[in-house]
């Protein structure tokens, strides 16, 4: 929730518009889903609104029924975070106006949509007609502020139904929103619910969560460890990921008198150089002014800023015809001038002579290299804007979830797709109270965010399961290719497994509107599996070893307890030859043996050889 | 308590072995080096059969026992247990019997530590567990149990005109009355005297043993009178060993017309396959066969040797057809009588003994679908070397072809003259064995 930004930083589109058109995407399709989803944004901005900002967080979610409603599908779900608060000022435009959030900044948020608790609120106003309910206080605040607002659907304007305040009595501050809607609380809901607030939990050991159902159940995952994940920061999109609008709507609200001074200010690695490079490029006076660009110049400045899209020159084979090589690059590349076309292609070792359909991907893979000569260089995406969970979390929630034997996590250096920087983070439990399953249990996270619907067109589902995304899934037996690479770990199904993954990016390659799997992005799925198997030898390790552990204890068990009746019987034999006191020595020695044999202390093998009772 | 003077120094032996044995265990125990025992290894696949000496005998392969070896550590145990058990009784003047060393060795081993589950185990469970450790004890001391004075129920009975000395008593074998003398199961302590015989016949079954004890056979053929009741036990073919080699007396074994009676007979002539460590000892290699025959009941001329060319091969198809024909001691009628069906696990053991070849030529037309699902079972069975030769196959043939067996009460039932006089020294006389 972008409670503290600034007014400017919105900007507004219909409700009822956005309504319609986001109902079933933003999950609001039927009751189930609806009671579900609402969970999710009050949940996520609750998080959202603590440890993002340093707090660590107690979350309380309670979905009752209204004592006062007459029908029985209404439910009350209400969650309390002790977060920053909501400065009583914009409260109202905070839950009762559709806001976009503004993307001049980029940091990683749970909010996936842009349109939070607001279509929640929608939903209930539209099923209930009961409107928001609001409780909250900033930190350092004197007065609790109260709130029943509800939303003007056609002029997308707060209606303030209720509002009050008091002084505080006590040191708190945070947020408490209530909502009444039409749900179900059946069994797939439930269940669902449930499944999400758990794994919200098995990436929040940090946090305190209550959780009181319908049915007055109550969850409670208690906090394990004091250290949060450091907040993300804001920083400037890098200019590889804009795109048309975000331009647009820049010039909007620039007060740069410049389009360069425009870019240098609201670009992550611009400066001035890169900045009149590009205008150059584009063919765009670097002195004009932003507002008076044309739309053809901005389209121009995107492309240029964008920079050479392999997968670009790739469609572009679709669409030129007849056209030689030379001639396709330079009316299809922005600033690249037809000589500037005849030295890349000779560069990278193509006749501009030719055709330009009948390049192979080899040859357009060189000549994208060629041509990136001419544009702009920029450093890496900065990957400061992520908040990855880090080991030490993903370990803790692992452990407070599923109390496994076994946890291993790791957390991948920032890498970037597209100029989108990204962080991959696996973790893996075993063993414990974990119960075995034919196949890993997968938990998948996109921005601490749980991805439930289990999905075998994700990334993550596709690494785990042992499933190269080179090879035609239709022609291999998926469940052999699982077993086969697990089995290289030394996992066996049935197995007591659960695998974590955690993406988190500025941009997540969702699979289509869903939202619910990750798209094939070579890069991202290289960290995954390179994650995987970072923790997947640990694993084996551990394995090994325990493997290793048990098989010495059976050792010495089988060899210890037979000790005392060889000793006994050989000396029957040889005290006639060696004297009384060779039972002592004789059970000495073989403990010594035995040891040094198997590798551990004498004292170890004693203890057992003590413990052994031979009756009659 | 008065013991033997032949009795003592036998244990005097057996306590020096077990002192030298195991005392190097110990010692090399107290060296540093890992106990290991070498055993010679009691398997199928260690067996050999002695072609010249015409016995079964251990293979050189070793076993190496090592107690620090996860799956031997519990037979080593056992084997110092058992040696303590013999040593033991050795010194202490006893006689066990092999239950009775069973019972003295089978206790519970228990490990009883905190925090750990409690493990309980048994020394021995089964008799034959503890059997088969004396057999170990016996092989790796390279000596007998009965040397080791470990005794078993007497079960083999001699009569006949021969004076011994068991013990420090002389027993003269030609006044037990009707009864007879058991031969002990430390047949190598007997001493032999003096003997009027001419040959030994060893009778399989019991009752025909009485039957011919008697009727005088013995005396009046000049025999020594044996039965091993069954299957023999090692003293009883001990005993017979040391008749045919130190007497020089032929011995002649009497025996059902089944598969069972003619193992009966390998065993005494070859050794038995598990047991093949003593086979030095206790097999008599020139042991002859003298009856009950295939061809005795039924003459050879039921035999098609045409039928057999097509899947014997043909030099053993030609040493058949060169052997004397002989004629049938039984009348169709009495046949009729007296045969017995053969069971499915009656031609299984046949095909063992002679080889599923055999078997496939002689077999006629076979309608019981049990005794057919035997024969497939045994598909590619060799036969034992010394049941391949032209008068055994000629017999087993004759067995495939009428699936028929025979008891020798039938024989003896068609009038114990017949038998006594007839039969069994007509075979003599003519030579009509099988070795």
């Amino acid at each position: 929730m972008a409670t503290t930004s600034e007014a400017a930083r919105f900007r507004h589109i219909s409700p009822a518009e956005f309504f319609a058109k986001y109902k079933e995407i933003a999950g609001f399709g039927n009751p189930s889903r609806a009671m579900y989803q609402t969970v999710r944004e009050l949940v996520e901005n609750a998080l959202d609104a603590t440890d993002s900002h340093g707090i660590l967080p107690n979350i309380k979610i309670i979905i009752s029924r209204p004592a006062s409603s007459t029908s029985s599908n209404h439910y009350t779900i209400t969650v309390e975070d002790n977060g920053i608060g909501i400065p009583p000022q914009h409260v109202p435009n905070a839950f009762g106006k559709v806001l976009f959030s503004s993307k001049y900044v980029q940091r990683q948020t749970r909010g996936m949509f842009g349109l939070g608790v607001k279509a929640a609120i929608i939903y209930a106003q539209k099923t209930t007609g009961e409107p928001v309910e609001v409780v909250t206080s900033t930190i350092g605040s004197k007065r609790i502020y109260y709130f029943k607002i509800k939303i003007d659907l056609a002029k997308n304007e707060p209606i303030i139904v209720e509002r009050g305040s008091w002084r505080k009595s006590r040191e708190w501050h945070g947020t408490i929103a209530s909502l009444t809607i039409e749900g179900d609380w059946g069994r797939s809901a439930r269940r669902l619910i449930i499944e999400y607030i758990k794994r919200t939990a098995v990436v929040t050991p940090y946090a305190n969560i209550v959780f009181v159902t319908p049915d007055k159940q109550v969850y409670f995952f208690k906090r394990t460890i004091n250290k949060l994940p450091p907040p993300p920061k804001e920083v400037k999109p890098h200019p590889r990921g804009i795109d048309l609008t975000f331009i647009k709507d820049l010039i909007k609200s620039t007060k740069k008198d410049t389009v360069k001074d425009m870019l240098v200010k609201n670009l992550q690695g611009v400066g001035d150089k890169i900045a009149e490079d590009a205008l150059r490029l584009a063919g765009i006076d670097p002195n004009k002014s932003p507002h008076k660009l044309s739309d053809d110049e901005i389209k121009r400045l995107v492309a240029v800023l964008r920079g050479i899209d392999p997968d670009y020159l790739y469609r572009l084979q679709g669409s030129v015809g007849e056209k030689t090589v030379a001639e396709a690059i330079s009316e299809n590349i922005v600033g690249i001038k037809y000589e500037q076309a005849i030295a890349a292609a000779k560069e990278a070792g193509i006749d501009p002579q030719r055709l330009y359909a009948e390049l192979s991907e080899e040859e357009i893979d060189s000549l994208a290299k060629a041509l990136k000569r001419f544009y702009p260089r920029y450093k890496a995406p900065s990957s400061e804007s992520l908040s990855p969970l880090g080991e030490e979390i993903i370990i803790e929630g692992l452990k407070r979830i599923y109390h496994p034997e076994f946890v291993a996590a790791t957390t991948r250096r920032p890498s970037a797709y597209q100029g989108h920087p990204f962080i991959v983070e696996v973790g893996i439990a075993y063993g414990g109270k974990i119960p075995s399953r034919n196949r890993p249990q997968l938990l998948r996270y996109a921005n601490k965010i749980p991805l439930l619907r289990e999905s075998s067109d994700d990334i993550s589902w596709k690494v785990v399961m042992g499933l190269s995304s080179r090879r035609a899934a239709a022609e291999i037996d998926k469940d052999k290719a699982m077993r086969e690479f697990w089995s290289q770990y030394g996992v066996e199904f049935p197995a007591p497994l659960v695998v974590l993954t955690h993406i988190c990016s500025t941009k997540i390659p969702f699979t289509g509107v869903g939202k619910e799997s990750i798209a094939d992005v070579p890069e991202i799925e290289r960290e995954l599996r390179l994650g995987l198997m970072d923790v997947a030898r640990k694993l084996k390790r551990y394995l090994t070893q325990k493997k290793l552990e048990a098989e010495k204890k059976r050792r010495v068990i089988v060899l210890a307890k037979y000790i005392p009746e060889v000793t006994r019987s050989l000396t029957i034999i040889a005290k006639d030859i060696f004297g009384n006191g060779i039972e002592e020595k004789l059970r000495n020695k073989l403990i010594e043996l035995a040891a040094h044999r198997i590798g551990i202390e004498q004292e170890e093998v004693k203890e057992i050889v003590d413990s052994v009772e031979t009756g009659v | 308590m008065s013991v033997s003077s032949v009795d003592k120094r036998v244990r005097e032996h057996g306590i020096r072995l077990f002192r030298e044995k195991f005392g190097k265990i110990v010692k090399n125990i107290l060296e540093n080096k890992p106990p290991v025992l070498l055993i010679p290894k009691r398997t199928l696949s260690n067996t050999i059969y002695d072609e010249k000496n015409k016995m079964l005998l251990l293979g050189p392969e070793y076993l190496r026992r090592s107690f620090f070896d996860m799956n031997e550590a519990k037979k080593f145990m056992q084997t110092m247990l058992m040696a303590s058990i013999i040593y033991d009784a050795l010194v202490n003047n006893e006689y066990p019997t092999i239950r009775d060393i069973y019972y003295r060795g089978k206790h519970t081993i228990r490990v009883k530590k905190k925090g750990m589950r409690m493990e309980e185990e048994n020394t021995w469970d089964k008799q034959s567990e503890s059997d088969s450790v004396i057999r170990d004890i016996e092989v790796y001391l390279g000596i007998l149990r009965e040397e080791l004075l470990i005794l078993s129920k007497e079960k083999g009975k001699v009569v006949g005109n021969m004076r011994i000395r068991s013990g420090d008593d002389v027993i003269d074998l030609s006044r037990m009355g009707h009864g007879a003398y058991s031969i002990e199961p430390t047949p190598d302590l007997i001493e032999f005297l003096d003997v009027d015989a001419e040959f030994v016949l060893v009778v399989e079954k019991d009752a025909v043993f009485q039957q011919l004890h008697r009727y005088g056979f013995w005396k009046k053929y000049k025999a020594i009178l044996i039965t091993s009741a069954g299957q023999p036990d090692r003293a009883t073919r001990r005993f017979v060993r040391r008749l045919n080699d130190e007497l020089g007396l032929p011995v002649y074994i009497l025996a059902d017309s089944d598969p069972y009676g003619w193992y009966i007979y390998s065993v005494f002539k070859i050794g038995s396959i598990t047991l093949s460590y003593e086979s030095e000892r206790l097999a008599t290699p020139a042991a002859r066969f003298i009856g009950v025959n295939m061809t005795d009941v039924f003459g050879t001329s039921i035999l098609n040797i045409n039928k057999l060319k097509k899947k014997l091969p043909p030099d053993i198809v030609e040493a058949i057809s060169k052997l004397p024909p002989k004629k049938p001691y039984l009348s169709e009628r009495e046949r009729r009588n007296y045969i017995i069906k053969a069971k499915p696990k009656d031609v299984e053991r046949a095909i063992e003994l002679c080889g599923y070849d055999v078997a496939d030529a002689c077999l006629g037309n076979v309608r019981d679908e049990k005794i057919r699902k035997a024969i497939r079972g045994k598909e590619g069975i060799p036969g034992y070397p010394w049941f391949r030769k032209p008068e055994w196959i000629r017999e087993l043939c004759i067995f495939f072809h009428t699936l028929a067996k025979l008891e020798i009460e039938a024989i003896a039932s068609k009038g114990l003259r017949f038998l006594a006089d007839k039969y069994i020294p007509q075979k003599i006389e003519t030579g009509d064995w099988i070795t």
